[in-house]
Formats: structure tokens, sequence, C-alpha cells
């Protein structure tokens, strides 16, 4: 038994037997199931649950220049959680981002991709929130936005003018496919997945620049750094993007946070613990599939080749230039001086999309702190790299990024120790952001 | 004091530990551990390059036991008093979860079959006159047909990396000529030789031996393990000795198999909790469970446990023994009683040659299982009879990485000044042009050689110190010094500038103020019957049969190879019939 | 059990922070100060500056300046020394110091009550005293071949000093002025590496999968500190 998927069982099975008047301690609607399994599809939890041991109660705070937003309770505790939603509440939250009484919902809530979720899947969910959730009394702290930016109203301008309507997303959603398991992919990625939120760019107002892959090459191309991280561009593109992950590759990385191209940090790792970990193998196939029929966003861009020189110096003995010295001294030991490193424990550097995009957060940030491999049921090594920000100053770290976006092949735009300084300066809240307790 | 309840509670968080830990988990149990010493995680305190400090840890000692709490008495002879050992120097007891598993260096063997009936052997081959009177030669009571599947499953978790030399009964491949046959290879393939074991290589061939790459638990190539748990390579990095991995490649119970364990309801791993007893009920034969101490709150706590695994370092599960009052105390008089009987040690000396200088031997590059060995003198492997002793030693180069504290203290060697002039002169050459092989030998047990409480000396919580009794013996002396002697012939081959044989004197005693070995075994052995063994042969109380005592305590006597993989075996075939057996109808596996 | 983050900040974040609509920009954050450039030779904490001299003229005995390189004063030993006093293996906290202490054979190792703190502050009074006894001054006011013979003799044992034999002092000066040498510069010793370079030791790199045996060769990159910016 996979100890991961365990837990919500036997809390579920406590709640069960604490619970009056439910038809809980019946025998175990399928439709709680399904609905469990979708909420992990949509990684309701990743904002929902803050404390383990009150699932869905809430109180994930999102720090925003603007104040800080604490994700609601949704167990169907009656004072402090959607107990007094109706089924049309609820679908109405999901899908056009409205609460009850009307009020818009801040727009961290993905509900434009929600939109697209079929009937039978939004009902799911209900039954699930509602039956298969134990109520929880925990409140959240008030949201801390000062007027006038508390105010709701701009959301409402948004949502009209950007969300698409759910019948015009579930039109799309019932697009013509090359085959079902790309449907099915389309639908997991685009719906309830949601993985354009953070991996698809947004126009300066905010929206997603596409919600499916018809729309626009831009769709799923790589969003803007957040939380110091920069989501990667999931198309087609041989450098850049995933051109080189074979459809296997793409599930590993899915189901365990590690394959032989890489290893997951920054938000990618609690989608994957909370979220696509839990996806059955066809649904994994089914989203690999799927992401493999996208093309390049980026035109002419040359295919990844290796490129021995900086190897060889490096084995001779020889240090072409700074950054080098730095990367002999403090990462060759596990990413290996060819760039290599040794998939899936420790991740190459040779070839890494990450590590070419235009920007180099990611690489900076990674430095700076430091990751731990998410832990998964199937794959429980939490593998974790320091962080050198305390002992590489600035020029150092911006010599050694440089090194690893010019070495084995690799391009990628040269950083300054000026460039490493303004990113300590804006990130100094995700460079102090440790790893959470890993397991080994 | 607060009181809770369990299924099963395992003493210590070292390999036995763990492995008792997840089995007992296979098996649907619920399982508390308590670990005497803090939480070690490699992504906290074994990070890179924080943890690359000689200083910090094979010098003060960060991953060991800190005899300020806790720690024996050591004397030579049942007429001394024996005097704590207040400094750590001789052995290094590790301390926190992983125990010596996470501070080990990786050597990774099976025991040899004809060691595991060593009495019924000798007996066989030289006559029961051959044995000295004063020595307690026995069996382990179990076989190495017995044991195979459980050190085949042992080295599949710890990934462990070497040459097979027959796999059911096929000759495979370049490994030990004298190792028994397997039921299949190594997991991964040997590790690499360094330049001085390549030389060794080469050298032992050359003088009519039969070298082989010594059994690694470093990892080879990276590698995943039976519970998916991943190991990175070894790079040779040198801190395995008294470190902890941070590149994950040599094995540990914090690698290997805890994180498996971390997210389960069920298991329930408490830190800084110190021991004190194994409670039992009024007539001795049941335990009832076990008190502890929280070193955090400074509180006594008691545990009610079905089944009692103790799975502390070897004198510490002899020490808890004692204290609690499970099985007779061994009397050295009488050679009556068991507990604390056939305490045992290893005979490990270490030679040196001086190459050319223009040979620089990189002694710093190393993995602390990885080697060349020879197995001509170990064991049974050669004809005793005319030697009139008994044991033997593997012989090798196991550079482990030679860091520059523990060099400057060795120094040039005997011949070279210890400081001042001179000093550095002689610190260089062998630091860069020399290598060191080693002697590591067994160790018989004696009548009055043996573990008991301490008359003086208490510990910070009040309880008696566990008192060693112990010192070479003319037996293993003499096994040493013909072994050693068989070394010259390689030091000639290597074309040594200079060369010097490391080995035990007659008479020498033992020191406590030089590092050794931390192998130390026996005081409460496995065997076949109660008179002469603590534990049956699945090592469970005669006395108690819901306690358990897991560790090389459980050794009759010290044998040439590292114990851990003996150790580990043991735990898996112990776990196996508590899984297959005891759960089921509880009481002794092993009826009189 | 690892608790969930919010994954979730990470759009939010962006959508927010870039956004026209809220019209704000990015949050600036402090940051601590970088570790300051090392300072130069602290005065001695522990020790007195008169035992701190008597420590310098004595590491330097025991690893002096010579055609290999500098002396331990160079590389900065005394200070470690004076460092390691003010730890808990200074202290004592790393040994049973439990009583009864009561003497025994050599081999059953080190039976005193006293701390390594305790035995430098006694061991220095007493080689001094020893010195101005015999020689007329000060150990630190000899000349070094004098101070070499004194050292000489508590090493081999004949010398007692008021609490313990005088080779126990020397055995501890000896072994702490060694680790002084080559340990991790950060812990003020081994100045800029020199005793490292001096073995041809890397250091703190660790990391030899390309050089595991290289046939004879040295090993070719200078070492590197676990914090340069510390050494």
């Amino acid at each position: 038994m996979m100890i991961r998927r365990l837990i919500p069982h036997v809390l579920h099975g406590i709640i069960a037997l604490a619970m009056t008047g439910r038809a809980m301690a019946s025998a175990p609607d399928p439709l709680i199931d399904k609905g469990r399994y979708l909420a992990e599809a949509a990684d309701c939890s990743a904002c929902h649950t803050h404390n383990p041991s009150a699932p869905y109660a809430g109180g994930n705070p999102f720090v925003l220049p603007i104040g800080t937003l604490y994700a609601p309770n949704i167990t169907p505790d009656k004072s402090h959680g959607i107990g007094e939603y109706t089924e049309a509440d609820f679908t109405n939250a999901l899908r056009r981002g409205v609460g009850r009484n009307g009020k818009p919902l801040y727009p961290a809530m993905p509900f434009p991709s929600y939109a697209r979720m079929s009937d039978a899947d939004i009902h799911a969910l209900w039954i699930y929130f509602h039956d298969g959730v134990a109520p929880s009394s925990e409140a959240p702290p008030k949201n801390g936005i000062p007027w006038p930016l508390s105010m709701r109203w701009p959301m409402t301008v948004w949502r009209w003018a950007f969300a698409p309507t759910p019948k015009m997303a579930i039109a799309n959603a019932a697009r013509d496919f090359p085959a079902a398991d790309i449907a099915r992919g389309a639908y997991l990625v685009e719906g309830p997945g949601h993985c354009g939120a953070c991996h698809t760019p947004r126009a300066l107002t905010m929206q997603e620049k596409a919600l499916s892959s018809d729309q626009s090459a831009q769709y799923l191309a790589g969003g803007a750094a957040v939380d110091g991280w920069t989501p990667v561009n999931l198309r087609q593109d041989d450098r850049t993007g995933l051109g080189r992950w074979s459809e296997n590759d793409i599930v590993d990385f899915l189901a365990t946070g590690r394959n032989l191209h890489g290893s997951a940090f920054g938000g990618m790792s609690d989608a994957i613990v909370h979220g696509t970990q839990h996806l059955t193998a066809a649904d994994l196939h089914a989203i690999a599939h799927y992401l493999r029929t996208s093309l390049p966003a980026r035109k002419n861009e040359t295919p990844w080749e290796a490129n021995p020189a900086v190897t060889n110096a490096l084995h001779q003995g020889h240090l072409p230039d700074a950054g080098a010295k730095v990367y002999v001294d403090r990462c060759a030991a596990c990413h290996r001086t060819d760039g290599h490193g040794y998939a899936p424990a420790f991740p190459p550097l040779a070839g890494n999309p990450t590590l070419m995009d235009k920007d180099p957060s990611s690489l900076i940030l990674i430095v700076l702190r430091g990751a731990s491999v998410p832990a998964t049921a199937k794959a429980p090594s939490s593998l974790t790299m320091p962080g050198f920000g305390h002992i590489l100053n600035d020029q150092e770290i911006a010599d050694v990024v440089t090194f690893i976006r010019h070495s084995w092949g690799n391009t990628g735009s040269a950083v300054s120790a000026n460039d490493v300084s303004a990113f300590r300066r804006h990130n100094a809240r995700w460079i102090n952001d440790t790893p959470s307790n890993p397991f080994n | 004091m607060t009181s809770k309840r369990t299924d099963v509670v395992i003493i210590g968080a070292g390999w036995a530990g763990a492995i008792l830990a997840k089995e007992m988990r296979e098996a649907g149990r619920r399982v508390i551990m308590l670990e005497r010493g803090p939480e070690r995680k490699t992504a906290v305190e074994g990070t890179y390059p924080g943890s690359i400090d000689e200083l910090r840890g094979a010098i003060r000692h960060r991953l060991f036991q800190n005899p300020a709490k806790t720690t024996v008495t050591i004397r030579n002879t049942v007429n001394q008093t024996a005097l704590p050992y207040r400094q750590l120097a001789a052995f290094l007891p590790g301390e926190g979860v992983g125990g010596a598993g996470l501070h080990w260096s990786g050597v990774h063997f099976r025991a040899a079959p004809d060691d595991l009936r060593l009495r019924s052997h000798v007996i066989e081959r030289y006559g029961a006159k051959f044995i000295p009177d004063t020595m307690n030669l026995q069996d382990y009571g179990v076989t190495y047909e017995e044991l195979e599947p459980f050190f085949d499953k042992a080295e599949k978790v710890f990934g462990t990396s070497g040459d097979a030399y027959k796999v059911n009964g096929e000759i495979v491949g370049n490994g030990n000529i004298y190792a028994p046959s397997r039921s299949d290879h190594f997991p991964l393939p040997a590790m690499q030789d360094v330049y001085t074991a390549s030389l060794f290589r080469r050298a032992a061939g050359d003088a009519g031996y039969h070298p082989y790459a010594l059994p690694a638990a470093n990892a080879s190539r990276q590698y995943t393990n039976t519970y998916g748990l991943q190991m990175g390579p070894c790079n040779f990095c040198g801190y395995c000795s008294g470190y902890d991995c941070y590149m994950y490649s040599k094995a540990s119970p914090n690698i290997n198999i805890l994180p498996a364990l971390r997210n389960d309801a069920d298991f329930t791993l408490i830190t800084d909790a110190h021991v004190l007893r194994v409670n039992l009920d009024s007539d001795r034969r049941k335990a009832t469970g076990v008190t502890y101490l929280d070193q955090k709150e400074n509180r006594e706590e008691t545990i009610e446990a079905d089944l009692v695994i103790l799975a502390a370092f070897q004198f510490h599960n002899v020490h808890l023994m004692l204290l609690s009052g499970i099985g007779t105390p061994y009397d050295p008089v009488s050679n009556t009683g068991v507990v604390g009987r056939n305490f045992v040690y290893q005979t490990i000396t270490t030679s040196r040659a001086w190459l050319s200088e223009k040979q620089y031997t990189n002694q710093f590059v190393g993995a602390g299982g990885a080697g060349v060995a020879i197995d001509d003198f170990n064991s049974d492997n050669f004809d005793h009879g005319p030697l009139g002793f008994i044991g033997g030693s593997p012989v090798w180069v196991n550079q482990a990485g030679v860091k520059p504290i523990a060099a400057a203290m060795t120094g040039g060697g005997k011949s070279a000044p210890r400081w001042g002039a001179g000093y550095k002169a002689g610190l260089v050459d062998t630091y860069r042009h020399s290598m060191a092989m080693d002697a590591h030998g067994s160790n018989m047990a004696y009548r009055d050689v043996y573990l008991d409480l301490d008359p003086t000396w208490k510990d910070s919580y009040g309880q008696p110190l566990l008192r060693m009794t112990f010192t070479w013996k003319e037996n293993d002396i003499r096994m040493n010094q013909y072994v050693v002697g068989k070394i010259e012939p390689i030091m000639k081959a290597l074309g040594a500038r200079r060369y010097e044989l490391g080995r035990l004197e007659h008479g020498e005693a033992f020191d406590t103020r030089k590092y050794q070995t931390t192998h130390l075994g026996g005081g409460a052995v496995m065997g076949t019957s109660p008179k002469d063994s603590a534990l049956n042969r699945y090592l469970q109380s005669w006395d108690v049969s819901n306690v358990f005592v897991i560790g090389s305590n459980a050794f009759p006597q010290g044998m040439g190879y590292n114990p851990t993989g003996t150790v580990a075996a043991l735990a898996y075939w112990a776990a196996h019939h508590i899984r297959a057996h005891y759960l089921a109808q509880p009481g002794p596996l092993v009826s009189l | 059990m690892s608790a969930p983050s919010s994954s979730r900040r990470r759009f939010v974040r962006n959508a927010a922070g870039t956004t026209a609509f809220f019209l704000l920009g990015g949050q600036e954050f402090p940051i601590p100060a970088l570790a300051a450039a090392p300072a130069p030779a602290a005065p001695p904490e522990f020790f007195s500056a008169e035992e701190f001299r008597f420590l310098q003229a004595a590491c330097d005995c025991i690893y002096p300046d010579d055609s290999f390189g500098p002396g331990a004063s160079a590389l900065g030993v005394p200070s470690f020394i004076d460092r390691q006093m003010q730890t808990p293996y200074g202290r004592g906290e790393l040994w049973y110091m439990s009583g009864p202490f009561q003497n025994g054979p050599a081999n059953l190792g080190y039976q005193l009550p006293l701390a390594p703190q305790a035995l430098y502050r006694q061991g220095i009074e007493s080689a001094n005293h020893y010195a101005r006894t015999e020689r007329g001054k000060d150990f630190a006011s000899l000349p070094p071949e004098i101070r070499t013979e004194l050292l000489t003799a508590f090493e081999g044992g004949a010398v007692h000093f008021a609490a313990f034999n005088a080779r126990l002092f020397f055995e501890q000066l000896r072994r702490n002025t060694l680790e002084g040498v080559f340990a991790d510069p950060i812990h003020g010793g081994n100045l800029h590496m020199q005793g490292w370079m001096l073995l041809g030791f890397p250091g703190a790199r660790a990391d030899f999968m390309d050089w595991v045996n290289q046939e004879g060769q040295a090993y070719p990159f200078e070492p590197v500190s676990i914090d340069p910016q510390k050494a």
C-alpha cells in the first residue's frame, strides 16, 4: 500500500466513524472516490490545505505585493467552510469564479480552466467535498489586502473581459482530437490540471494568453517567474521545451518528480506531490501524449547538440574561466564535469531546457537556495541540493550560472553580478524559503 | 510518566532497527522506534560542502556517541580496576538516527561459511584438542546456506557493488575465489580500483595471492533499491568513515530504508529517547515494554509493547540486557551465565609502503568500502594445523580517503620525527607517495574476556556503566604476526622504496588511546544452547521470548570480515522468522 | 510528513505582481548582509596575552617555519586553539568527566578531571614555571633551540608538572597544533590553505570521479575551503 495514498483514506475512515447522520458508514460511494481523484488531479489541496491534519480547511497564504490572501476553507463546515453551499453555488464557484451571494473570487482560483470540466466531474467533486471531506471549523485569517485593493469589483470586470463562459469552455473542450487519449490528455491539462496557470504566459491584464492548445502557440510556452521560479516551456521546442522528452519521460516525471532529463523543483514539486503522482498510468500517458502533439513555440530554434570542449578541458585540469572554477569546486561533484549529472538521482545540466530559458531565474534561485526533489509514493527519496547563497558571492554566482548556460552545447544569455544582486533583492523571500523537511 | 501502547518497540535507529522496523511494518504491525541520539538527515547536517569538515567530523566526532553522557569502563585483566573510557579513541560508537550505519565505511561482506560454524569446523579438520582450554569457541547456530537469501536481500537494499565469483555454483567472474556460491550477482558492479588498489592488485597477484574487489555498499553507479529509494554514485570523495554521505552513495538506514517509513502513520520514530530498561513481568519471562528518558523534556516515558527488539549498538544491547535482567549475567570464574560472555573484537594492524617520488598516491581519493583484498590468509582458507592458532585476516588496500589531520597525527612513519625539524619532510613524503594496507583479522573469545556492569562509575542517567575486560591473547597475536609476515612479498612486488609492517607484539595490552576498529562483537551471542548463548539461532532471547536482540552482539567470535553485512543478514533472517512463525504464535522459536 | 505548501502562490504572485490592473511594483525584501571579509588576527579571547605568547612559541616549535613553508603561528594556529577553547570540546563537554578520578596504566587512557581549557591553563603555567626554574626565563623568551629542548623533555615523560605529567600537556599541544595547521580554514587556522597546499590535499571539493586512478599522476587542482569567505 502506498503510504501517501493511505493517509487520506485513514483520516477518511476516522472521520466516517466520527460523523453522525451522514451516509458515510454505509458502502463507499464510487462518486466520492471519483471526486477525490479529481480533487487530486485539480491539485485543490495545494491551495486549500495548509494544516495537513485539517485537509481543505484553507489558510495557505498568498503573499502578494498588494497584501496577503488566504485560501478559504472548502470543507463542508457550515460556518467556516462551504457547508451552506448548494451544488449550484459550488458549480458557479468552480466554473465562473463566483462565490455564494455573487461575490467574485480572486483569480487565484483557476476557474477559467475549471470551466472546461464536465458536468459529471463537477458533480463528483461536489459529492466529494460535500460527503467525503471532514468538516473543519478552522478559519483562515482575514485577507490582509488594504482598501481600495480589497474591493472585489475589479475582479468582476476582469471576469467579464477574459474568462470564458462555461458554455464556450465546454464547447472548446469537445473539439476534435486525433485520438481519444489525446482528448483525455487535453481535458486533464487544460481543465482540472490547469497547467497553463503557470506554464502559459500572461498578458499585461493578467489573463493567460491562451487557455487551450488550439488557441495559440503561446499555450504552455512557459510563464513568467513565480516565487522566483520560472515555469518552463512545455511545448516541443528542442532546447527550451520538452522536445527531447519521450512520452515515458513525461510520465515518469509526473509520477515520481524526476526522470533522466531533470528533477522537479519550485511549485512543480507541490503539483506532483498533491496532484499528478496520484493519477493513473493511463491518464499520465494521455497527458504526455497530448503534450507531445504540440508544436514548438519558437521558430528556428536549433536542436541542442552536446559539445565536449569544456568537459575535455576540465578533465585535463584546465579551468577556462572563473565560472569553471566555481563549477568544479561546488557543482561538479553531483552534476559532473561533463554536465550529465547522474539522472535521475542528480539532474543533468547539459541540454536541460530549464537552464536555457531566456529567464535565468530558476537557475539563479536553485544555486542560491538549493532544492529537494519531492518525495513521492513511487520515489520516496527526497534528494537535496544544498543552497550556495551563503558561500558564493554575486560575482561567483553570476560566473557559474553563465558557465552552465554556455557549456556542453547549452545556450543562454550571460548573467552579471548585478543581475544576481537584483535577484537577491527582489526574491529574498524565496531564497530564504528553505526546503521543507526532506525524508533523507 | 506517561504510557503508550504499540505492537513492536524497537530500540535503536541503525541498520538492525531500520530493517526490523521495515519488516514489521510490512507485516502490518504498529512500530515505535526509539533513538537516543538526534534526528540526522543528509539534507540538513550532511549537506555539501559543510559536512566535508574533518575537524568537526572525524576529529570532534560529530556523528559519534558523546561519552560525556554515557561510556564504558575498560581494563585488560580481571585483577585490574577498570577505568572510564573518557575520550573516544579506540572505537567509535555512533549516535543518532542511522547509528553506526550512518558513519560506517561501507565494506559489505557476507560471513565466510566456516566462520559461522567455527567450532564444528575446527573440530572436524583439526580435532577438539586444537582448541585452547581458555577459548570459548562456538558456532552461530545458523549456516551460510540458511543465511544466503538474507545476504542477497540485504545487498539489494544496500546497493552493494562487487564482483561475484560463483553464482549458483557456476564460476562467473573475477571475485574472491574463497567466497561461497551466491544466488545472484551483486546488484552493482565492483567499484573502480584507486591507484594504490590497482598497484596492490598487481603486486598481490605477482606474490601468488588471489586479489579481488572489496564488496562495497558504496554505489558504483546510481541505484534504486528494493524499496524504491535512490542512491547517487560514489565519486570517491573520501568522506565515508565518520561522515554522512552527501552524495547519497554510501548505504545508510537514513538513505536506504527510513525514507520508505517516514510517511507511514503506523511508524513512529522518537529521537532523543534514551532507553533506561526493558520492563519485564514479575517472573522475568516476558517483556511488557520499555521505559525511556525523553531527553528533550527530561521526562521518563513508558511504552507497552507485545514485542521488544533490541537493536542498539553491540555493547549497548548487552548493557540493556544486564540493566533489565534479561538472561543470566556471565561469570568468568565458573564460565557460566551468558550475558556478557564471548565479548570479542578484531585484530587490525596497518602496514605501509613508500613508493617512488614520481608516484603520487593521491590518498585523499577514496571510498570507505572499496579496495582490493586477498583472502588467502583469512578464515580457514589455509592450513592452520602446523601453525597452532585459530583465525585469520584478509589483507587489503582499503583507501578510504586519507584526510590531512589524520595524516598529520601519523606523520612520516615509525622512524620519522613526530614534530619539529624533519617532521614536515616525513609527512609530505608519506602523504604524497605512500600507501597503506591492513591485516583485518579475527579475534577469538576467551573465558576472561567479557562484559559486565561496573561497580563504581555511572552514566549521567545514574545507571552503572558497562565494564569491558579485554586484552590481546597469544592466539590472536600469533595469527596477526603470521598474516603480516605474508604481506612482505607484496611489499617486494610493489617495488616499495621502503616499508613498515604493523603488527601486534607478544604481551601487548589493548590500548584504549589508539583507534583500532569499531567492530566490537559478542556479549549476547546466538547459538544452539542456552548454556553458552544468550540468544537462540533466531536472535531471540532464550529467557524472555518476546525480546529479540539484533546486532554484532550475536557473534560468538570476531571474524576477519567487517560485521555489517552479517548483521544485516541476521536482521533479515530474524525478521523472516518473526514474520513467518512468531507473530502467529508468540513464544520460543526453539523449544528445548 | 511534509506540509503542503502553497504552490498556488506562484502564479498568483506572478499575476498580481505584473499586472497593470493593480499598478504596483514588486515588493523588495531586505536580505542579510553578505559575510564580511575575514578580520585581521584577533586578540585571543580565552588565553591571556602571556599565555598566547607561550602558545605561539610552542606551536612554532612543533610546526616550524622552514623550507617547506610557514610555521604554525603564521598559519593562525594559536588563534585556532583559542577558538577551540570556546567550543564544547574546549570545555570538556565531549569527554566523560564524572568521578571518581583515579590513575591507572597509560594504555587505559586519560583519567584527569581537567577539560582542555584547564589543561592549557595549568600546562602553560607549569611549563613557564619549569622554563624559569631550569632556564631562567619564560618559555617564550627563550631561544628556539632551547624551547625545542624543553618540549622534547616534556614529550619524553620525565618531567612532572604540578598536576600531571608534562607529556600529557605536550600531546594535547601537538594534537591541537596539527589540527590547526590542517583543519579547514573556517576554523581559524590553515591560513590561505597553506597546510593543505603542502600536502597537495584538495580540501572541500570532495569529488574525484574523473581522477579515481591517475596512474601515479598528481591531482590537478588547487584546494578549496568549505567557505572561502569565512576562511
